[in-house]
């Protein structure tokens, strides 16, 4: 009980809540934005957060990202462009609703069950984290490795649609990761003397290069186009929510369980949450002919849905340190740089820390509320920021967070390199979610591998002598088999799936 | 701009192979039989069998009549400016890294800001106004509140006279 009182006490002080405060703003923003994503938003933040203590830093995190998700919603019905990935997979939805009158309704049930959503999504977290850590307390190197294995092959079964083109891009990130001094032995590797390189590479302005400079090198060429807004006034927004509460309740459940189950996946984050939970709505539905002409319906499961999964991916992360989105991956990259590593033993250790993450959550989605409400009234304005002066300001942004984090233009190259070669490979479908997976799990992943090789003297039935290194073995396997069975018969397809970048 | 997925493999193939080969300079530890050199094998391996079955793949696909051409262009970049907007961001942060020692963090934020602001089509004054105030409140929050080390250069020298 004393861990929760520090924790309270940790976030109730008014330096915390005004970053707090102007990260709400900060998230609803560029969740508003139109190309701007609420990963960007995390990466562009990390610079701003470096000189913080952790439970600010988690703070701005966690409430930017809570306001960027919901944002993405306001735009998505207003014209017909997703604020984030997130709200894609009901855009064409949302603006048929627009288009027949019911903006109000749309983005009052966007409001009111990405709260909830979200509220259950952390009450998942809140419940399962800390048993997941009295089981995690007891991991060996072995459960280790198949932990990272299971969460770089969730990534890539899940998060691509071409598994071949996804395993290039983890295996280009963990070779990535190799680069600097190696975690087993201590030896330099790949550094060619250069002093900068024997640090490793760092990973912020890589992020920042990959999530942000690739968008702007993709924005700068659309700069000049412009949605257009079916309606620029709105009215009340919660009349009727009532009515769609009775009768789609249900929906929000399931959207919310399975928007915090898909969240908790490694890999695979709102964005995809959304998409699932808008086909099971169509699925399941009674009517599912009203689908795509404005129903509201798949909005309420989805939206719900892409909230729940902020808090879920958050489960692995902190138990684990495997993160569950790119998000989460940010958030551990932050967790290192701040000497925390995150694992069972901060359950232990730091569990004022924890429950300081638990209430900013619960905070950020009730504060959703009020500010999501005031950023709805303004959104006319909001969206009228001209994408032309945004583009610049973003980069120079961008090129000074990437400075700060090295202190030295060692960080503008990564961010500079790492943007260039984050656009070659989405330009060839290669996504680039699991390059930063593989460039966060990398040193994980070869420090259990290589320990556990050490102490079972290469044997790989040790791998499995463990209940649950078996166990989760076992599930590697069983994905493996699933992966090639994929691959097998898209080959059968005869033709690769080109899959939209998430 | 997008190259055949042959080309695309042969690239992954060579660095992959240039990886492993500097992995045979790292040395073995004595007593210890997995040293530095076998996590990066693996994944240069993993990196080769991947770019081969892309390069499988798009053999079969051409068995079948497909044409690649071994390198195509987005047609949004026949467009000579939506060319030079998109370079100009890459370009922009090149420029910015030659300049910035000499020059000085707040000329040179200020010339990114305001140069790729009037490529843009921002009006005149508008971008002159965002470019000080954003170079401004940049050098603010970054130099003086966070105390990060952003370069100097000619202008604080003739501004401070020193």
């Amino acid at each position: 009980m004393a861990a929760i009182a520090t924790a309270f006490g940790l976030i109730f002080d008014p330096f915390v809540l005004m970053v707090i405060a102007l990260s709400a703003m900060f998230g609803l923003f560029v969740g508003a934005m139109p190309g701007l994503t609420a990963t960007m938003a995390t990466a562009l933040l990390v610079p701003v957060t470096f000189f913080m203590s952790p439970v600010p830093a988690l703070g701005a995190i966690v409430t930017a990202t809570t306001m960027a998700i919901f944002a993405g919603d306001i735009p998505a019905a207003m014209l017909r462009m997703p604020g984030t990935p997130a709200s894609a997979a009901y855009t064409d939805e949302s603006f048929a609703m627009a288009k027949k009158g019911q903006l109000e309704l749309n983005l009052g049930v966007n409001l009111v069950f990405s709260v909830v959503g979200g509220l259950i999504g952390v009450a998942f977290l809140i419940a399962g984290a800390p048993l997941l850590a009295e089981l995690a307390i007891n991991f060996s190197s072995f459960e280790y490795f198949w932990l990272a294995c299971l969460g770089l092959l969730c990534a890539i079964m899940i998060g691509t649609g071409d598994p071949v083109k996804g395993f290039l891009s983890l295996f280009l990130g963990l070779a990535i990761g190799c680069i600097g001094i190696d975690p087993a032995a201590g030896f330099p590797r790949f550094t060619f003397g250069n002093v900068d390189l024997m640090s490793g590479i760092n990973f912020i302005p890589t992020m920042i290069g990959v999530f942000a400079v690739s968008e702007l090198m993709r924005g700068a060429v659309t700069v000049d186009e412009a949605g257009h807004m079916v309606q620029e006034k709105v009215g009340a927004l919660f009349r009727g929510i009532g009515g769609v509460t009775r009768l789609y309740w249900k929906n929000v459940l399931r959207g919310s369980v399975i928007g915090t189950l898909i969240g908790a996946l490694p890999g695979a984050g709102a964005d995809i949450a959304a998409w699932v939970s808008y086909a099971m709505a169509k699925r399941f539905s009674k009517e599912p002919e009203k689908f795509g002409t404005g129903h509201i319906e798949g909005v309420v499961e989805s939206t719900s849905s892409n909230n729940a999964a902020l808090g879920g991916a958050w489960i692995p992360a902190l138990v684990f340190g495997i993160p569950g989105d790119s998000i989460t991956a940010i958030v551990i990259g932050v967790l290192y740089m701040k000497g925390m590593n995150p694992g069972p033993t901060v359950f232990l250790e730091n569990p004022q820390f924890i429950y300081a993450v638990f209430i900013i959550f619960i905070l950020a989605n009730l504060l959703m509320l009020p500010l999501g409400y005031a950023a709805i009234r303004g959104a006319r304005r909001l969206l009228a920021v001209p994408k032309n002066v945004l583009l610049p300001v973003i980069l120079l942004f961008c090129v000074v967070g990437s400075f700060a984090m090295t202190n030295s233009p060692y960080g503008i190259v990564l961010m500079l390199i790492f943007g260039v070669i984050g656009w070659f490979l989405e330009e060839h479908g290669v996504p680039v979610a699991p390059l930063i997976l593989g460039l966060v799990l990398g040193e994980l992943l070869e420090q259990s591998f290589m320990t556990s090789m050490i102490k079972s003297d290469g044997s790989f039935l040790m791998f499995f002598s463990r209940p649950i290194a078996g166990t989760l073995g076992l599930a590697n396997l069983a994905i493996w088999a699933a992966i090639l069975w994929k691959v097998a018969r898209n080959h059968r397809r005869a033709g690769v799936i080109e899959h939209a970048d998430t | 701009m997008r190259l055949s997925d042959n080309w695309l493999a042969l690239i992954f193939i060579a660095l992959a192979a240039v990886m492993i080969g500097m992995t045979t300079t790292f040395p073995a530890f004595p007593g210890q039989k997995y040293g530095p050199a076998l996590f990066p094998r693996i994944l240069g391996t993993g990196i080769i069998v991947c770019a081969l079955l892309i390069a499988y793949r798009a053999r079969q696909r051409r068995s079948e009549g497909a044409v690649e051409p071994a390198l195509a262009f987005d047609p949004v970049f026949a467009d000579r400016t939506r060319l030079v907007s998109f370079l100009s961001i890459p370009l922009s942060v090149l420029a910015y890294l030659l300049l910035v020692d000499r020059l000085g963090f707040i000329p040179t934020a200020f010339l990114l800001l305001l140069g790729l602001m009037l490529w843009f089509g921002v009006p005149r004054l508008r971008a002159l106004a965002v470019a000080v105030a954003m170079t401004g409140l940049m050098q603010w929050f970054f130099g003086s509140l966070m105390r990060v080390p952003l370069p100097r250069g000619l202008f604080m020298q003739l501004v401070q006279g020193g």
